[in-house]
C-alpha cells in the first residue's frame, strides 16, 4: 500500500517537473496565436480567444523563413552526412578491437565531448580563416560542427555495433565474405536501428546549431534559422507573437520527428546498455 | 601422403600469452578428429586458427597440401559450426543456408534446389521461411549444421556445437552428426570439453592441456595406454583412481598404499624402490569376496547409483571409486573386498606424470 502511495507521489512530482519544462513550449505556441494586444493582457490569457493563424502566414514572407530553414537543412544534412560517414567507421573499430590504444582513443573521444563550442569557435575561426575555408561559410560551419557531433555519434554508434555478436561476422568470413562485405551485409543491417537513431539525433543537433553559424557565417543569405531568429528578434522586440510564430515554425518539425520516433529513439539509446 | 589438414609445429601467441605450443597434427581425408581438453586449454584457439579467424604466430598450416598461413578465411573453403550457432538473425532459414552459395555466385535456381536438398537431410523442410529467433534450440543447431554441409567444403570445423542442447538431444545429435559425417564423406575437426563426446564420435582424439597436445590417438589407445597422468585422469568416466605406490620385488611388481599394502605383479618394469603414482580405473576394480586372494578390504563412504551401474566411494585418503554393474546391495560403512586386475594398472612418475610404460617404449 505504501508502495502505491510512493508511486503516486513520484508520479505527481514527475508531472509537475514535466509541466515546468513544457510550459515555455506551451507558452510559445499560445503566444504565436495571440493578437498584439492580448499578449500583454492582465491577467494573461492561457488560451487565445481568437487564434491568429495569420501570424504564421505573415512571418513566413517577412522573416524569410524558407531561406533560413533551407540553410538549416543544408547544414544539418551536411553535418549528418560527414558525421555518419566518418563516425560509423570509427565507431566500428572502437567496438571491435580491445587494447590500450583503443582505450586511449575512447577516452580522447569522451574528452572532446566535454569541450564547449564557445571555447572552440575562436581557434576554429582563426584556423579556417588562414586556410581560406571562410570563403565557403556553410561548409566551414558543417566541418566545425561535425567535429562537435562526432564524439557523441561515435559513442552511440559504438554501443549499436557492440550489440552485434562478433561470431556473426566470423561466420560470414568463414562463409566466404571479405571483412568489408561482412560489415555491409551482416553488421550494418543488424546495427541499422542504432545508427539511424544516432544519425537522426545528429541531424536535429545540426538543425538547431547556433554558436558556429553565428561566428562563421556573416552573409545573411547563408545563415540558418537559429541565427535568423535572433536577426528577426532585434528589430521586432515587441512583436512577441511574430517571434513566437517563427520559433514554432522552426521547432515543430523537430518536435514532430521526436514524438513520432520516440519509441525507436529510446530503444536505440538503451540497446547497448541492456544487452 | 597429403593430408586434408596438416599442422606443423604451430604456435600462437596473444601478446605475452602463449596459447598454442608446438601443435603438430595431421588429419587424413574423411577422418573425424576430436579436440578435447579442459576449459581454456586452447581448443577454440586451435580451431579458429585452422579456420583463419586467428593468425598463427609460427609454424605451417596446410589444407589439402597447400600452405594457407596467409589466406583469409574465405579462401580456405572450410565450414564452421559455432557454439552459439551464429545464425544471421535478419535472414530466413533459407537465406542462412544459402548465404555462402550466394557469395560464391551460385544461381538463384541452383541455390533453391540445394536449400531444399539440405533441408531434407537435416529435417527442416517446413521451416525454411522462418527467422532464426522463431526456432527452438535444436532446430537452430540443425540450421547451423545445414549451413555448413550445403557448401560441400574441404573440411568441417565444429566448436562445441552440442553444448547448448539438453542431455537427451545431445546424445541423439552425437549419432546424427557422426552419421552425417560418414554419409557425405567429410573431414571433421570437432572441439568439445566432453570426453564422452570425443570418445564416442571420433576416429582420432587429440587431448590438449595449456596449449599443448598431451596425447593423440584412437579413443581406445587413449583409454588403454594414456601417455601421462593428465590424459589418464581426463579420459574415462568416472575418472581414474590415483594412489601412491612403490616398485617392489624385481621391478615387475608394485606395492600399493592401500589397506594391507597389496603387491601386484604388473607387466611394467621399473626400478625397485621407486615411488610411483598408480592409476586404476573404477571399472577395473572388481568387487569380490573379502577372503579372496589379493582382495583389498575397503570401507564404503557413499554409494551413487544410476540404475545400470553403481559407484562406490571409499573412505580414507585418497578416496577411490569402484564401479559395479546394476544396483549393489551395499550401503555406506559396509566393508567390501576389491580385487585389482594387474594388467589394467597404470604407473606414472610422480614428478613428470609420464607413464612408465611409455618411458620404457
Ligand atoms: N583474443 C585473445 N586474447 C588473449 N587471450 C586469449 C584470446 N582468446 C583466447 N585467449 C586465451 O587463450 C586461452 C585459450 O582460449 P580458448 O578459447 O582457445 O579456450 P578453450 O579451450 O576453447 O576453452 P573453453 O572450453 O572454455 O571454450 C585462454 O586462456 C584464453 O584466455
Ligand atoms: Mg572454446
Amino acid at each position: 500500500m505504501s508502495g502505491a502511495v510512493t508511486n503516486r507521489v513520484l508520479l505527481a512530482v514527475a508531472l509537475a517537473l514535466a509541466a515546468v519544462y513544457l510550459f515555455p513550449l506551451y507558452w510559445m505556441y499560445v503566444t504565436s496565436l495571440k493578437t498584439q494586444s492580448s499578449i500583454f493582457a492582465v491577467p494573461p490569457e492561457f488560451l487565445p480567444g481568437a487564434p491568429q493563424w495569420d501570424n504564421y502566414a505573415t512571418i513566413w514572407e517577412v522573416a524569410n523563413i524558407p531561406r533560413y530553414i533551407g540553410n538549416s537543412l543544408v547544414i544539418a544534412s551536411g553535418v549528418t552526412l560527414i558525421t555518419a560517414l566518418i563516425g560509423s567507421g570509427c565507431a566500428y573499430v572502437l567496438a571491435r578491437y580491445r587494447n590500450g590504444w583503443i582505450d586511449a582513443a575512447l577516452f580522447a573521444v569522451l574528452m572532446l565531448q566535454v569541450l564547449p563550442p564557445s571555447l572552440m569557435v575562436t581557434p576554429i575561426f582563426v584556423g579556417f580563416a588562414s586556410v581560406g575555408l571562410l570563403e565557403y561559410p556553410r561548409f566551414a560551419t558543417i566541418l566545425a560542427f561535425s567535429a562537435k557531433t562526432m564524439p557523441f555519434f561515435v559513442i552511440l554508434c559504438r554501443a549499436a555495433f557492440m550489440t552485434v555478436p562478433r561470431e556473426l561476422e566470423e561466420a560470414a568470413l568463414v562463409d566466404g565474405n571479405s571483412r568489408v562485405g561482412a560489415f555491409f551485409m551482416i553488421v550494418l543491417p543488424l546495427a541499422r536501428n542504432g545508427l539511424l537513431i544516432s544519425a537522426l539525433l545528429v541531424f536535429m543537433n545540426g538543425f538547431g546549431e547556433y554558436v558556429y553559424s553565428a561566428s562563421i557565417i556573416a552573409d545573411n543569405r547563408l545563415q540558418p534559422a537559429s541565427i535568423g531568429m535572433t536577426n528577426f528578434l532585434q528589430p521586432n522586440v515587441v512583436n512577441w507573437n511574430a517571434i513566437m510564430a517563427f520559433a514554432a515554425t522552426y521547432v515543430t518539425p523537430i518536435l514532430a520527428a521526436f514524438v513520432l520516433l520516440q519509441r525507436q529513439i529510446v530503444n536505440g539509446l538503451t540497446a547497448g546498455a541492456l544487452k | 601422403m597429403t593430408y586434408q589438414i596438416e599442422l606443423d609445429r604451430v604456435e600462437k601467441h596473444y601478446g605475452r600469452f602463449h596459447a598454442l605450443k608446438e601443435i603438430s597434427l595431421a588429419i587424413p581425408k574423411g577422418q573425424f578428429v576430436a579436440l578435447v581438453g579442459p576449459s581454456g586449454c586452447g581448443k577454440s584457439t586451435l580451431l579458429r586458427s585452422i579456420a583463419g579467424l586467428e593468425r598463427i604466430t609460427s609454424g605451417t598450416l596446410r589444407i589439402a597440401g597447400e600452405p594457407v598461413n596467409d589466406l583469409p578465411p574465405r579462401k580456405r573453403d572450410l565450414a564452421m559450426v559455432f557454439q552459439s550457432y551464429a545464425l544471421y538473425p535478419h535472414m530466413s532459414v533459407r537465406d542462412n543456408l544459402t548465404y555462402a552459395l550466394r557469395l560464391k555466385g551460385v544461381s538463384r535456381a541452383e541455390r533453391a534446389r540445394r536449400a531444399e536438398e539440405v533441408a531434407a537431410v537435416i529435417g527442416l523442410e517446413t521451416l525454411l521461411d522462418r527467422r532464426p529467433r522463431e526456432l527452438s534450440g535444436g532446430q537452430r543447431q540443425r540450421v547451423a549444421m545445414g549451413r555448413a554441409i550445403i557448401r560441400q567444403p574441404r573440411a568441417f570445423l565444429f566448436d562445441e556445437p552440442l553444448s547448448n542442447l539438453d542431455a537427451a538431444l545431445r546424445v541423439r545429435m552425437r549419432k546424427e552428426v557422426r552419421a552425417l559425417h560418414d554419409r557425405i564423406g567429410a573431414t571433421s575437426v570437432y572441439v568439445t570439453h566432453d570426453q564422452i563426446e570425443a570418445m564416442t564420435m571420433a576416429d582420432h582424439v587429440v587431448v590438449l592441456q595449456a596449449g599443448r597436445i598431451e596425447q593423440q590417438g584412437t579413443p581406445m589407445a587413449l583409454y588403454d595406454r594414456p601417455a601421462n597422468r593428465f590424459v589418464a585422469g581426463f579420459i574415462g568416466s568416472p575418472a581414474m583412481n590415483f594412489m601412491p605406490g612403490v616398485i617392489a620385488g624385481d621391478g615387475r611388481a608394485v606395492r600399493l598404499a592401500l589397506p594391507g599394502n597389496p603387491v601386484l605383479e604388473t607387466a611394467i618394469a621399473g626400478t625397485p624402490g621407486l615411488e610411483v603414482e598408480v592409476g586404476i580405473r573404477p571399472e577395473h576394480m572388481v568387487l569380490g569376496p573379502l577372503d579372496a586372494p589379493h582382495a583389498v578390504p575397503l570401507v564404503v563412504s557413499a554409494v551413487e547409483t544410476t540404475g545400470a551401474a553403481s559407484y562406490l566411494f571409499t573412505e580414507g585418503e585418497p578416496e577411490l571409486i569402484v564401479t559395479t554393474e546394476g544396483t549393489a546391495a551395499i550401503r555406506a560403512d559396509d566393508t567390501i573386498g576389491v580385487s585389482i586386475d594387474p594388467a589394467r594398472v597404470h604407473l606414472f612418475e610422480p614428478e613428470t606424470g609420464a607413464s612408465l610404460r611409455s618411458a620404457k617404449l
